[in-house]
């Protein structure tokens, strides 16, 4: 397929996403339905269900699914280890066990700092992952995997010593964080994600050519030109911005990081400043078609999103794993 | 012109000083020659002429000017810089990594245009890689990996080359090539600075010749004057002797353990 093609096939998937999403979701509003409220015939129900429901809930897993694909390329460039991914190294776990003991801790009135706390708690379990991957011959793909099952076992401790001891009336909203969902979608949490998303794709984006020399190693990059203390700061708080967003707005939702640049750059090459946009698309696309799948696919029951990522993305690590030298 | 020139450079990983005391001037359409056993602080040497390491004490001037006083960019423009050892996880092709020889000239944004691409072909002609182009470099020998970084190097045109064994894993017809792209980028006025660990290769190409022996310079020179047995012997160790007649060159042969 030609490069305008593959990209019209991307594009057709996300449309796909975005009309199943508002058509497909429930019994309730079919596609006929969901179309007359797009076009003003609908009854004020169906309206409802289209555009405070279903049109928050898509655009809030297009988002997510966005912010997890380019937090998953820019860790994978940066540690030059195609294995990265924000859950695989704990980066989503720490932002959840931060987010979960602010929650259950905070009280009402700074409930609104629960995002910043899930970004700071990304951060820091990014630090330590990499402190911790890298030896005094530098990093290994053992050694960083190794890392993020650490910091996964930790942050799940936490979690679970949340969980035990939360006021009974925080105790949902905490568990949610650790299930990945996206019902709790509103407008105002779509206000708040915006610059979690926005922000680090503009610094991945000016960062786009320094990624792909960092896919090499720090000092292949360093030996041509990037500064890579200032550039390796950045990164690392742009990724941990997106997978701390990600996780405060919808929680821990897997392997969208690693399945979505991999098979993105089998479609389109290496050159970090083509993928980017591509890669965000396509975890935009596969996100909300995997929160579609779980809504439907056991209806009335509703799987967390998060179950359908992951039974689609391990086969895909296996493979990956077993082709990484 | 002096391209580069390092004076009491110190430096090193870990807090003990690898490196003690370097003075270096490298001059333009020069090959200097860095030779010494393993662990003698070469690598380290070039790292810090690259400002990839920043000294502990001394300094490094580019064209005159202190190096840290260069935007990154700027001297990787000027400095091509081949790493002893790349690692090669992601599936990038042989051009892909070409490629990344001309970003110290791109920046963020601008695209790559007829000039750059003309380097890039050049640079993969000249290392015999055109046939490669689009395979994934960790598919290659190492051999073609080393051609490969080497060919990324010579994309960036720079005015200096500082080349961390780029023979260690080539073949014989590989290495006569390495030593006819450097007599002819230092007829083009690069100047070349190599670690190899083959005497005889060195004393051949290099205008100057410096000895490290345990992060200090045991001996530096044109390699006429450093053709001594006696110095390779107390450098490396091993006994040594000098052959060579009135129709071959010089050649220094290790014949066992000291």
């Amino acid at each position: 397929m030609t490069s305008p093609g593959r990209d019209a096939a991307l594009v057709t998937l996300l449309l796909a996403s975005v009309c199943g999403g508002l058509a497909l979701a429930g019994p309730a509003v079919g596609p006929a339905d969901a179309l007359a409220a797009f076009t003003g015939h609908a009854t004020p129900e169906v309206r409802t269900i289209v555009f405070a429901l279903r049109l928050p809930r898509l655009l809030l897993a297009l988002g997510v699914g966005a912010a997890l694909a380019l937090a998953g390329a820019a860790l994978q460039n940066l540690l030059s280890n195609p294995l990265a991914d924000p859950f695989l190294l704990g980066v989503s776990g720490g932002g959840a066990a931060a987010a979960t003991v602010a929650y259950a801790a905070l009280p009402a009135a700074l409930l609104g700092a629960v995002p910043l706390a899930a970004v700071v708690g990304a951060a820091c379990t990014t630090a330590v992952v990499w402190w911790m991957a890298r030896g005094p011959l530098g990093g290994s793909s053992t050694r960083l995997i190794l890392a993020g099952i650490a910091a996964n076992a930790f942050t799940s401790a936490i979690i679970l010593a949340v969980v035990a001891t939360a006021p009974s009336t925080r105790l949902p909203g905490a568990l949610a964080i650790t299930m990945g969902s996206f019902a709790a979608a509103t407008p105002a949490a779509l206000a708040w994600l915006a610059p979690y998303l926005l922000v680090p794709a503009a610094v991945l984006a000016w960062h786009a050519r320094d990624l792909g020399l960092l896919a090499l190693g720090e000092e292949s990059a360093a030996a041509l030109g990037v500064e890579p203390g200032r550039v390796r700061q950045r990164i690392f708080l742009a990724a941990a911005a997106l997978s701390g967003g990600a996780v405060a707005f919808a929680g821990v939702i897997g392997f969208v990081g690693l399945a979505t640049p991999h098979l993105c750059r089998l479609v389109w090459g290496n050159d970090v400043r083509r993928l980017l946009p591509r890669v965000a698309t396509a975890g935009a696309a596969f996100t909300a078609l995997g929160d579609l799948v779980a809504r439907r696919a056991l209806s009335p029951v509703e799987l967390p999103v998060g179950v359908i990522t992951a039974l689609l993305g391990v086969p895909f690590f296996v493979a990956l794993l077993r082709r990484s030298p | 012109m002096i391209l580069l020139e390092s004076r009491g450079l110190c430096g090193g990983y870990g807090g003990s000083a690898a490196l003690r005391e370097v003075d270096l001037v490298v001059g333009e359409g020069t090959c200097t020659v860095i030779l010494g056993p393993n662990g003698a602080g070469k690598s380290t040497l070039l790292r810090l002429l690259a400002g990839i390491l920043a000294p502990t004490r001394g300094e490094v001037t580019l064209l005159g000017r202190p190096l840290p006083s260069w935007r990154r960019r700027e001297v990787a423009r000027h400095v091509g810089y081949l790493p002893q050892f790349v690692d090669f996880s992601f599936p990038l092709t042989v051009e892909e990594v070409v490629e990344q020889g001309r970003a110290p000239h791109l920046g963020p944004w601008r695209p790559p245009d007829a000039h750059d691409r003309a380097a890039i072909r050049r640079a993969l002609e000249r290392m015999e890689l055109v046939p490669f182009a689009r395979r994934p470099v960790r598919t290659l020998s190492g051999g073609e990996r080393q051609r490969v970084l080497l060919a990324r190097a010579l994309a960036t045109e720079p005015l200096l080359l500082l080349l961390d064994e780029p023979a260690a894993a080539l073949d014989v017809r590989h290495q006569m090539e390495l030593v006819a792209v450097v007599q002819e980028l230092r007829r083009g006025g690069t100047g070349v600075v190599l670690v190899l660990h083959d005497w005889n290769l060195g004393l051949r190409l290099a205008d100057q010749v410096l000895l490290l022996k345990e992060g200090a310079v045991v001996a530096a020179g044109p390699p006429e004057a450093l053709l001594c047995p006696k110095l390779f012997r107390s450098v490396f160790g091993v006994s040594v002797r000098l052959l060579g007649s009135d129709t071959a060159p010089p050649y220094l042969v290790p014949v066992g353990v000291a």
